[in-house]
């Protein structure tokens, strides 16, 4: 455990002295900037557009970050050769790969935390409202991250930079529209190919769909916590197939 | 039996070449055996299998077949590294660490405390040369820096064995003569070290044995003393550059004329008549002495042999 701890730090490390911590930053400058153009922060539908874009566009940076994150991290190490280095010493590859995406999780847990605090303190200044709900929504942000970079340190295992962030954009897309287009034919595909297709996609990518709470913060009083713990617990589900998977393509892996 | 820290048998690797259904084979057949408490140099022309040899030492990549130990565990298993120290050819480091934050990172991997890990890194700081830079970051540090910052690094754990790739790259003459008393004073330890140079006046100076690589199999091995012994030989230095292959110095053996000077060598008895026959020839004696071979000697000779 303490391998994967030091290795978790030192992504962590790594990713602070990079310039992504900025684009929060820069996130929070943008919709600062934007919010006076709304026209009136004392109706309640200004404030709930305010949360929902606000929650979107966390989506946005989350979904950037987690893939800039992930995709960087080994491939980088190989290029770098700097893996040479923590792996002849006793750090077993699964110990590397766990350490590696729980240091993933902890910065964009940190940089979604900070967004979350800019949002609450643009409520507060701009409908003068104390929204807490808006952690939910973030949370659930966070967690749909969380399963993109492990589709992405997956992938870095076998393949490189540009392929995993191609693959990782169109990850995101089919993850999305699954419930339309998929289940769609799943239900009403003519030929039986394409139900199987359909369905064995259908199952086998996570329904990212699931995380997308914006409504519910921004126009409700939130999501159920029965269904945020329902979420979670599939976030992992997906996030430790993904991460097995990364494991046994990495695991005899030549350097 | 004698304790190995080392032993490769039967060894075989090979890589498919990118975009193409080819391998190319980077370590044919290699079995070596590095005895403990040595100084053991690795040593082969570019492309002879070191580098591959190195890594599957170190587990970063397996080998296809053939089997191994390291520090008596079989080759793969983690918990030999507890006791291994490596340097990389290149100083690959984390560079945005200074040079303490570095080594204290690599020390939570051996589990070392944080008052056993300050002592440590005190000395091996200072060891190298180093004390004074340890708040830099190592994306300040020269070549130079980042090899002593390298060797700090492949002693942190007090390792048993001590896996170098070119321990001397980088560095100035001063640098290299601190190197070598440095990896003498881990040998004098008790330590097994084991390192691949291209360095041939370096693994002459310190290796109690070699093993010559070429084409990914090993094509000599042993101890350095015998390998460079050559019985009956004595080695005749001529001023003048002058072609021996026919007249009276017909009999030269590995006659080459360069820089002014024609070297050649001559069986013992027939010394004489080589030192009367360049007398003959109008030419002034340099030097004669008996012939001992220099590593270079030995390597070359060896990679043209296996070439041929």
């Amino acid at each position: 455990m303490r391998n994967v701890l030091s290795i978790a730090l030192n992504v962590v490390k790594d990713a602070s002295r990079r310039k992504i911590f900025y684009v929060v930053f820069l996130f929070g400058l943008v919709v600062l900037a934007v919010s006076p153009l709304l026209p009136s922060f004392e109706l309640g539908a200004t404030a709930a557009f305010l949360k929902d874009i606000s929650i979107s566009l966390t989506s946005l940076f989350g979904v950037v970050l987690a893939v800039i994150l992930a995709v960087t991290q080994i491939p980088g190490e190989i290029e770098k050769r700097t893996i040479y280095n923590i792996l002849s010493k006793p750090v077993g590859r699964a110990q590397y790969l766990l350490g590696k995406y729980l240091g993933i999780l902890v910065s964009l847990f940190g940089i979604m935390f900070v967004m979350s605090i800019e949002i609450l303190i643009l409520l507060g200044a701009k409908a003068s409202m104390f929204s807490p709900v808006i952690l939910q929504g973030v949370f659930a942000v966070f967690l749909e991250a969380a399963i993109i970079s492990a589709f992405c340190l997956m992938l870095t295992t076998v393949t490189s930079i540009p392929v995993t962030a191609f693959a990782a954009i169109l990850f995101y897309f089919l993850c999305h529209i699954k419930t339309g287009f998929l289940h769609q034919k799943l239900v009403t595909g003519t030929t039986g190919i394409v139900k199987v297709l359909a369905g064995g996609v259908y199952y086998a990518i996570p329904n990212l769909e699931n995380f997308n709470i914006s409504q519910q913060v921004a126009y409700g009083g939130g999501a159920s916590a029965t269904y945020m713990l329902r979420i979670t617990g599939y976030a992992i589900l997906f996030a430790a197939v993904f991460i097995v998977i990364g494991y046994a393509a990495f695991r005899r892996k030549d350097l | 039996m004698e304790d190995l820290a080392v032993e490769l048998d039967s060894i075989k690797k090979t890589y498919r070449i990118a975009g193409t259904r080819k391998k190319k084979t980077a370590v044919a057949d290699l079995s070596l055996s590095v005895p403990g408490g040595e100084i053991f140099g690795l040593l082969g022309p570019n492309g002879a299998g070191k580098t591959t040899t190195l890594k599957i030492l170190l587990g970063l990549v397996y080998a296809d077949s053939g089997s191994g130990t390291l520090l008596g565990r079989p080759l793969g298993d983690r918990s030999a590294h507890k006791s291994l120290g490596f340097l990389p050819e290149q100083p690959y480091f984390y560079t945005f660490l200074t040079a303490e934050k570095g080594l204290a990172l690599y020390g939570k991997f051996f589990g070392m405390d944080k008052a056993e890990l300050t002592k440590r890194s005190k000395y091996l700081l200072d060891l190298v040369g180093l004390a004074h830079d340890s708040h830099l970051t190592l994306d300040k540090f020269s070549k130079g820096m980042l090899q002593r910052f390298g060797i700090a690094q492949a002693l942190l754990n007090d390792p048993d064995l001590v896996i170098l790739d070119e321990p001397s790259s980088g560095l100035d003459p001063v640098g290299q003569k601190e190197v070598r008393d440095i990896l003498l004073h881990v040998r004098d330890e008790g330590k097994t070290i084991f390192l691949s140079s291209h360095q041939l006046s370096e693994v002459e100076n310190i290796c109690n044995s070699v093993c010559i690589v070429s084409a990914g199999r090993s094509v000599t091995e042993g101890e350095l003393a015998d390998l460079l012994k050559v019985e009956g030989l004595t080695r005749i230095v001529l001023s003048g550059e002058v072609d021996t292959a026919t007249g009276p110095l017909g009999f030269a053996l590995n006659a080459r004329a360069a820089d002014g000077v024609t070297r050649f060598e001559v069986e013992s008895g027939d010394t004489y008549r080589a030192l009367e026959a360049a007398r003959g020839m109008g030419l002034d004696l340099v030097s004669v002495e008996p012939y001992h071979r220099s590593l270079e000697d030995l390597f070359l000779e060896t990679i043209k042999e296996t070439a041929s």
